[in-house]
């Protein structure tokens, strides 16, 4: 109840990997891509948007999902919240809201790769946009939850 | 700009530029996207149910500010081009003007769902500025163009723009809450100004070009000097009826809609006898005439409507005429038009274009039958049964057709990407953007937003026994009255709401239930549950709580509440803050409440004895109707009782269910506290041995730090060991006494309360005045011994009880007093400072209600007070 934790080395892998993956969007979708567009060839930029964007694919369904799935369950787990306490207002209703809105950002990134892979170029930018804002939006409801 | 209109119309603009192609291409799809998607938003959030009204609100504003404004934005803008044989307007402006009013729309609909009027405010006025701004653009585009026969028209556009700024000033008024004192008005003109002039304008003036475009004839030569006529009409309606809605004043107000029917009805009869040179129709045509008949109706029935009714009972009875004219005008024209103009937009020639007409009219008749049979059912007062498939019928024709056309334009977009490199920045990121702000803020509205469940939250139970208070509430003139309600803690309070308004209300109770929207003299019964902290309510349709609807339910002070004091003492004046925020006393306990038994156990013949001791939490009933969530030792407050001889040994094994750490310490015990009393983890245990070596009443309590927390939260229990030749007695009693906080433990207004020494109650055995609705037993001439222990965490006890003398008192390992001692001596008070222990004996002489309190007055008026019914 006092100090650093075992729970503290949970949150931070949470919060760690919730940061990694909306700042990797943002530094792929500000800095890295622009740049690219502007720098190399048509073909060159090609395969380097098509390979940043597996890997940073296979990080996310790798790395970032299962992090973030298991420290988020164990944390909901620890703190008690059962599937009824979701339908709660207050705590409960924003960790729903922030599940759903998480749901639907994955679908969007997933979508986003689908795309890519069938060279729907602007659905796929479009998806990443989504993918992003709904990141944000995400973040925006977890600092919303009561602290614990 | 493409071709808008086919070859055959001889008055159709020259389709120059017509070589101009992925560019705007991709920019229409993109523009249309944005209009699919808040239509795919408004359809989710109508989905999501209508049972508050902040989400009702959302889901028809989605749908009209969302997608019909930016439909009647991109639309008239290319129309005007087309209208005016025009040069295309810089697209980047135009982009930046789009993207402007879709950020204030955003701004309009995240203050009301986040329910921050400031912010609605500043998204309102930035949607009149962006919508400003676009009739600056169609001015300025009208003077650098040719001008044409039917530049007429755009006039229609420029008065659309004007209504908007009014009808959005309107909105930004009440969603803000400052134009309460005249709300129904503001409403009034809100919904005119914008249904008939910001919708209805574009509307008419479109389909004098377009009519004749989807029906593939000429147009009538009569057309301008019918479409100019029409317009004078309108407007001078539409100015007539908004001034007469501010004022109030009815009869100018209808005669204005009058004047608006009849420009409605003159345009209308143009185009039906435009229809009626056609045998066969399409399905744009058929979706535009029916939209234009059910146009004429709903125009005809707010004429009616408005003069026979007062304007206080207009806001009501016209919500049927708006679903009409939403579902069979707006969504049809919406639905219609896009039919229309999505093949003429995107299809590249005679086969494109058939390619993506073929699959926008995929079921076509179904579509148009179930949306136009949706509107009876929406606007006849018919069973909720038939408004529901009237929803579902209108949701599933329009979900429909959004499904057909997102295909279309994910496909067109595809396709033009590959085709040819892009040329300009690409509304891909604007239309991701769009979609993700409006996950979010869907997101965002679940997350502060109740369901219609009425379940008391928090500490409160809702059981049918504890003590019951309804008030009554009404809604009127954007005040709740009561504006506060004051109830003793503890009180299960159902409000009984009115609306006594002439426009909807409902309320809703902080962190608690809400009452259905309420229509005007409709009445709910609101089960608020158990107050035990002060909670405001406020009626939730945007805008109402702002303009001052709200009511403070408070706490009340206990003893002026209740009543308890009997006797003509006045002075209770002089009640300390300690009781202020006291539970009720006089309320029942819940159904099924058992009290602590307080009997004590007799001493068993094992020398040594056994106990797994687990530390749980556990929701307790502390207080009469109060529930708490407690730390416990297994499960009960105070933990269980421990009784042996002078030598017994006791091996205590604790295991920690919680989630923080706890410890043990048993004050009958000598020993190092460094292993036995250590905390222990979660799902730790250890056993706990000692022997008990001298006799008493003895406290155990729970040895982790803060103790004055863990203490004070329920963890503490008796030891009983029986001094050597105890003589036997008739009835046996332990009662712990302790101070109750209520509050979430943990909390920080919790800990203040234990660190300035504030409780809301004093108790024997864990709960608040249990003993005084379960009184302890004995009979006549029984001797019984009452054995009594100071369990804190901060006060002690002067254990007294009325009506009798002790004559045996034993405090700390000692007899003060002996029954059969010579001296003939009585005591009156058995005194404990915070830890201590021991027992006092008396007989009670005959039958009665013998009362025994904590003397302390404060203690005993706040909880420590209970009776033994001595009865044969």
């Amino acid at each position: 109840m006092n100090g650093v934790d075992g729970w503290a080395l949970v949150r931070f892998a949470h919060v760690t990997g919730a940061a990694l993956w909306v700042g990797g969007q943002l530094a792929l979708s500000l800095v890295i891509l622009p740049l690219a567009r502007r720098m190399l060839t048509p073909e060159a930029r090609g395969r380097f948007v098509q390979q940043a964007g597996r890997r940073f694919g296979l990080l996310t369904a790798a790395v970032f999902l299962p992090v973030q799935l298991t420290t988020g369950v164990a944390m909901a787990w620890h703190k008690g919240v059962t599937w009824a306490a979701l339908a709660e207002p207050g705590y409960g209703r924003i960790l729903a809201a922030k599940l759903a809105l998480f749901t639907a950002v994955m679908v969007a990134a997933g979508l986003h790769g689908w795309a890519h892979a069938r060279s729907r170029t602007e659905l796929a930018r479009a998806l990443a946009v989504t993918s992003l804002i709904g990141s944000l939006g995400v973040v925006l409801l977890a600092t919303a939850l009561p602290a614990t | 700009m493409v071709t808008l209109l086919p070859p055959s119309g001889s008055t159709a603009p020259p389709p120059h530029r017509s070589s101009d192609g992925s560019g705007l291409r991709s920019g229409h799809a993109g523009r249309h996207l944005i209009i699919v998607g808040w239509i795919s938003a408004g359809l989710v959030t109508a989905a999501a149910g209508h049972s508050f009204p902040a989400a009702r609100w959302l889901s028809l504003h989605l749908f009209l500010l969302g997608a019909v404004t930016n439909a009647i934005v991109v639309w008239s803008e290319h129309f005007t081009v087309a209208l005016l044989h025009a040069p295309d307007p810089d697209v980047r402006w135009s982009n930046a003007r789009l993207a402007g009013l879709n950020v204030a729309i955003l701004a309009v609909l995240g203050g009301v769902a986040a329910d921050v009027p400031v912010l609605t405010g500043i998204g309102a006025a930035a949607v009149t500025a962006a919508v400003l701004a676009r009739l600056t653009a169609l001015v300025r585009m009208g003077r650098r163009a040719l001008g044409g026969k039917l530049a007429l028209l755009t006039l229609y556009y420029k008065a659309a723009a004007l209504a908007l700024v009014v009808g959005a000033a309107l909105g930004g008024l009440l969603a803000t809450g400052w134009g309460a004192a005249r709300h129904t008005e503001l409403m009034l003109a809100h919904i005119h100004v914008n249904l008939l002039g910001w919708v209805g304008l574009p509307v008419i003036g479109t389909l004098f070009m377009l009519w004749p475009t989807v029906l593939r004839l000429r147009m009538e030569d009569r057309t301008v000097r019918v479409a100019r006529r029409s317009l004078g009409l309108l407007l001078a309606g539409l100015v007539l009826m908004t001034a007469g809605l501010l004022a109030g004043i009815r009869l100018p107000a209808a005669a204005g809609l009058a004047v608006y029917a009849a420009g409605l009805i003159d345009a209308a009869v143009l185009f039906l006898t435009t229809v009626r040179r056609r045998s066969r129709h399409s399905p744009a045509s058929v979706m535009l005439a029916a939209a234009t008949g059910w146009f004429v109706v709903a125009v005809l029935a707010d004429l009616v409507l408005m003069s026979t009714r007062s304007l206080h009972h207009l806001h009501t009875d016209l919500e049927p005429v708006t679903w009409l004219l939403m579902v069979g005008m707006v969504a049809q024209v919406l639905l219609g038009a896009l039919t229309h103009l999505l093949p003429v937009v995107l299809g590249r020639g005679p086969a494109g274009r058939a390619t993506v007409q073929a699959r926008l009219d995929v079921a076509w008749p179904a579509r148009v039958s179930a949306l136009n049979l949706a509107v009876p059912l929406l606007a006849l007062p018919l069973p909720h049964l038939a408004t529901v498939v009237g929803w579902l019928l209108a949701g599933a024709a329009v979900a429909s057709f959004t499904v057909l056309c997102a295909s279309v334009l994910a496909e067109r977009h595809a396709q033009s990407d590959e085709a040819e490199p892009r040329t300009f920045p690409g509304r891909a990121p604007l239309v991701g953007g769009v979609a993700g702000v409006v996950l979010t803020v869907m997101a965002v509205v679940l997350a502060t937003t109740s369901g219609g469940t009425p379940q008391p939250q928090g500490e409160a139970v809702d059981t049918a026994a504890s003590r019951t208070r309804t008030v009554k509430v009404a809604l009127s003139g954007m005040r709740v009255s009561p504006a506060t309600i004051a109830v003793p803690a503890g009180t299960r309070l159902v409000l009984e709401v009115t609306n006594q308004d002439s426009m909807r209300h409902d309320l809703r109770v902080e962190d608690g239930p809400g009452t259905p929207l309420l229509d005007g003299g409709d009445t709910a019964r609101l089960h608020v549950g158990t107050i035990t902290a002060d909670r405001d309510a406020w009626c939730t349709v945007p805008g109402h709580r702002a303009a001052g609807m709200t009511m403070r339910i408070s706490i009340q002070n206990t003893d002026k509440a209740t009543g308890r004091s009997a006797g003509g003492h006045d002075g209770h004046a002089a009640v300390p803050d300690t009781t202020s925020t006291g539970p009720n006393l006089a309320a029942d306990f819940t159904e099924g409440f058992e009290p602590r038994p307080a009997v004590l156990p007799s001493t068993g013949e094992g020398r040594i004895h056994k106990l797994r001791l687990n530390a749980v939490e556990k929701h307790i009933e502390v207080a009469p109707g109060v529930r708490q969530r407690m730390w416990t030792f297994g499960g009960t407050v105070p933990g269980p009782v421990l009784r042996g001889k002078v030598g017994d040994t006791f091996e205590i094994t604790l295991v920690n269910d919680t989630s923080m750490g706890h410890g043990i310490d048993f004050h009958a015990g000598a020993l190092a506290p460094d292993r036995p009393m250590r905390t222990i983890e979660p799902d730790e245990e250890l056993v706990y041995r000692f022997r008990a070596e001298h006799a008493g009443a003895w406290l155990y309590h729970c040895s982790t730090a803060p103790m004055l927390q863990h203490m004070g939260n329920g963890m503490y229990g008796a030891v009983i060991i029986d001094p050597p030749h105890l003589p036997r007695v008739d009835r046996e009693y332990v009662l712990v006494a302790s101070q109750l906080y209520l509050g979430t433990p943990g909390s920080s207004s919790h800990v203040a309360k234990m660190t300035s020494g504030r409780p809301d109650a004093w108790v024997f055995n864990g709960t608040a005045a249990q003993y005084a609705t379960a009184p302890l037993a004995a009979r006549p001439g029984e001797r019984a011994r009452f054995w009594v222990v100071a369990a804190g965490p901060s006060d002690g006890i002067a254990f007294h009880m009325v009506g009798t003398v002790f004559d045996t008192v034993y405090k700390e390992g000692a007899y003060l007093l002996r029954a059969d001692a010579p001296t003939r001596g009585g005591a009156q008070v058995l005194d404990l400072a915070a830890g201590q222990g021991g027992f006092v004996e008396t007989r009670f002489p005959e039958a009665g209600r013998y009362t025994f309190v904590d003397h302390d007055m404060r203690h005993a008026e706040s909880g420590a007070h209970g009776t033994v019914r001595v009865e044969r």
